[in-house]
């Protein structure tokens, strides 16, 4: 309360710095705010607001202007070559090297190619892309919910020890476990047939992020709600499962977005531990194609399968754009 | 609530049986993951720091003691030289140039603008696409026919480009000069977002008051930007060169998908953890490549630590 009369103020300080008569006028806005802070002297300060902002856009047009300028830039050079890899997928290899925006002709053999006639075929890819971000994010939900919840809300004794070797593995590069997940995951008999796509749902079955991101969710919950549930009976697995969980489901929802996301658009796993070809998720595919599958300069399906790949994660983008924003915040380490 | 929390005689012993549950139900609940960090994070840095001291054989392990000298051996392979130099050479120009970027769009959409979500998302939307996708794009775009080279005909600019020695079909990602600068780009434009994002959260974290006193003092924009909200950034800055370094000395998907997994052209994306896999699974030299493995850790490491005594042990906001 006692901040908002200095709020207009304050803008109106920004909004004309050239005119030392408003500074002065403002300054002594800021003396009465902080004064008399009643809220006779909120009111009249208050008032003034609306008319200030328009002296704020007025005097800083070539601020704003260059803002957009570079805002629409930048926004095209981002947008630019995606919408070049569309455009490219409807043109004939020989119009994909020229300089048209409309495809001259207008093709779809480029699609007919990308979706009926690779080996292995992009529905199979699709498929195996799905079964892997699909099974990592449960896990990463379910494991996550439960560590998050235990390191947040139950004591026991190593807690803090656990939580901070949890934390410690965040430090740890992927790379380095390359060799040695590789081994293990030989020796356990997941090198062969399907159980490759195991392999890597066993390597990121849980991230370190998803149990902080859970844990600090479960931390800002209040504890009489779980102190209701517990008076009433419940045990700490009931009381977890009915009153804790449905109300961390902002957070699980983060974590769903990040893990899904990650998984699908993964590379470096899939990568390095499958070896046959109809287990090849669609990062993969689209990279062996392209290296060693002899379409290397095909450009149209090429980008076909591009746009394939991307907009599945472009769809849950748009719709949860706040989850993912929210989710590399929080945790800002890819998990 | 009350009722729980009022001390009553004889309650004692079901208090220690109440608190016995609940380590126990902690227990239950951090058991398998606990299990997996131990066994495939923790437990994979120890295996690979024990199978680099030996000679490794694939079927049956270990076969001859060797001590450092995978560790010697890497130090003098000119390749792994220049895969640390490569490696190196990228992060020190990615990082930054990726950091002023993304501060940059941070603080002009951190304005008072219309379409400020669209732009927030447009510029995030790279950085959620898969690493593949955005390779072969690029590697379209920057091929000698590409929309690169068309463009910047169009526009006229060939003679430019002619001047720095590039002729009008110049192969980007396919020549030796070229093609690691064409990656740094090439992740700048898709990570620049991501970085807008964290310094987006530190920007507000910053007080409004700092910005009213600064206002008093009759500080332009430019002046406050530099002597106000730059400094008090400084966890934001602390934050995300250490993911930032950390990410670049991992450099792995964009060099494998641009030049395959020898680092073509001519070793100039062979970069520290591509030579890692190449000695592992293509040489097949599972001792060696674990000590390349761990030097990349130790650098890794060691780069967090001096940047944290850079920053002044000021502890990231965000994490």
């Amino acid at each position: 309360m006692h901040n908002s009369p200095q709020m207009p103020a304050q803008r109106d300080e920004t909004a004309a710095p050239e005119t030392t008569g408003s500074s002065m006028s403002s300054r002594a806005v800021v003396a009465a705010g902080g004064g008399d802070a009643g809220l006779a002297a909120a009111l009249p300060a208050t008032r003034v607001q609306p008319s200030v902002t328009v002296v704020g856009d007025t005097s800083h047009v070539w601020r704003r202007r260059l803002a957009y300028f570079f805002l629409i830039g930048y926004a095209l050079l981002m947008f630019v070559p995606f919408a070049w890899t569309v455009i490219t997928s409807f043109k004939t290899l020989e119009d994909s090297v020229r300089l048209t925006l409309i495809p001259q002709p207008v093709t779809t053999a480029a699609w007919d190619y990308a979706l009926f006639q690779l080996h292995p075929n992009v529905a199979q890819m699709f498929f195996n892309s799905f079964i892997v971000a699909i099974a990592v994010t449960l896990t990463n939900v379910v494991l996550g919910s439960f560590a998050g919840y235990a390191f947040a809300r139950l004591r026991f004794p190593g807690r803090n020890l656990l939580f901070l070797l949890v934390l410690a593995t965040l430090m740890i590069p992927d790379q380095l476990r390359m060799l040695p997940i590789y081994i293990i995951t030989n020796a356990l008999g997941l090198g062969k047939g399907p159980l490759q796509l195991a392999s890597i749902v066993l390597v990121l079955a849980i991230s370190a992020t998803s149990v902080f991101l859970l844990r600090q969710y479960f931390l800002t919950i209040p504890k009489d709600l779980e102190e209701a549930a517990r008076i009433d009976g419940a045990g700490h697995f009931t009381t977890f499962l009915r009153v804790m969980l449905p109300l961390a489901s902002p957070a699980i929802a983060a974590v769903t977005i990040l893990q899904f996301q990650g998984t699908w658009n993964g590379f470096f796993w899939p990568f390095v531990l499958i070896r046959d070809q109809n287990l090849w998720t669609l990062p993969l595919g689209l990279t062996e194609f392209r290296l060693v599958g002899g379409f290397g300069t095909n450009w149209p399906p090429l980008m076909a399968t591009v746009v394939l790949a991307t907009v599945p994660i472009l769809i849950l983008y748009l719709f949860f754009q706040r989850y993912f924003v929210e989710g590399i915040a929080a945790s800002g380490v890819k998990g | 609530m009350t009722a729980a929390s009022t001390p009553r005689p004889g309650k004692v012993a079901a208090r220690r049986v109440g608190a016995r549950q609940e380590a126990l139900a902690g227990y239950a609940l951090v058991a398998v993951p606990m299990l997996l960090f131990l066994v495939l994070n923790i437990g994979s840095i120890l295996y690979a720091a024990f199978i680099s001291v030996w000679r490794w054989n694939i079927r049956t392990g270990p076969q001859q003691f060797l001590g450092l000298d995978n560790y010697v051996k890497a130090l003098n392979d000119p390749i792994f030289q220049s895969a640390v130099t490569n490696t190196v050479y990228y992060t020190v120009i990615w990082v930054p140039l990726t950091m002023a970027l993304g501060l940059f769009l941070a603080v002009i959409v951190n304005q008072k603008i219309r379409g400020k979500t669209f732009f927030r998302g447009a510029f995030y939307f790279p950085s959620i696409a898969s690493s593949a996708a955005i390779s072969t794009i690029w590697i379209f775009i920057l091929n000698p026919f590409g929309l690169f080279n068309e463009v910047r005909g169009a526009l006229g600019l060939n003679p430019l480009f002619s001047l720095l020695g590039y002729d009008a079909n110049q192969d980007w990602l396919g020549d030796y000069h070229t093609a690691m600068n064409g990656v740094i780009i090439l992740n700048a434009w898709t990570t620049s977002g991501t970085f807008m994002i964290f310094y987006l959260a530190s920007l507000q974290a910053i007080p409004h008051e700092v910005y009213e006193a600064a206002a008093i003092d009759g500080a332009g924009a430019w002046d406050t930007f530099r002597r106000v909200t730059f400094p008090l950034l400084r966890p934001g800055h602390f934050f995300v060169a250490t993911v930032g370094i950390i990410g670049g000395l991992q450099l792995f998907d964009q060099a494998v998908q641009i030049g395959n997994v020898d680092g073509a052209p001519a070793n100039s994306l062979m970069t520290l953890v591509l030579y890692l896999y190449n000695a592992a699974f293509k040489r097949v030299q599972y001792g060696y490549a674990a000590a390349i493995g761990v030097v990349l850790f130790v650098i890794i490491f060691s780069a967090t630590l001096i940047q944290r005594r850079i920053f002044e042990g000021r502890e990231p906001t965000t994490a």
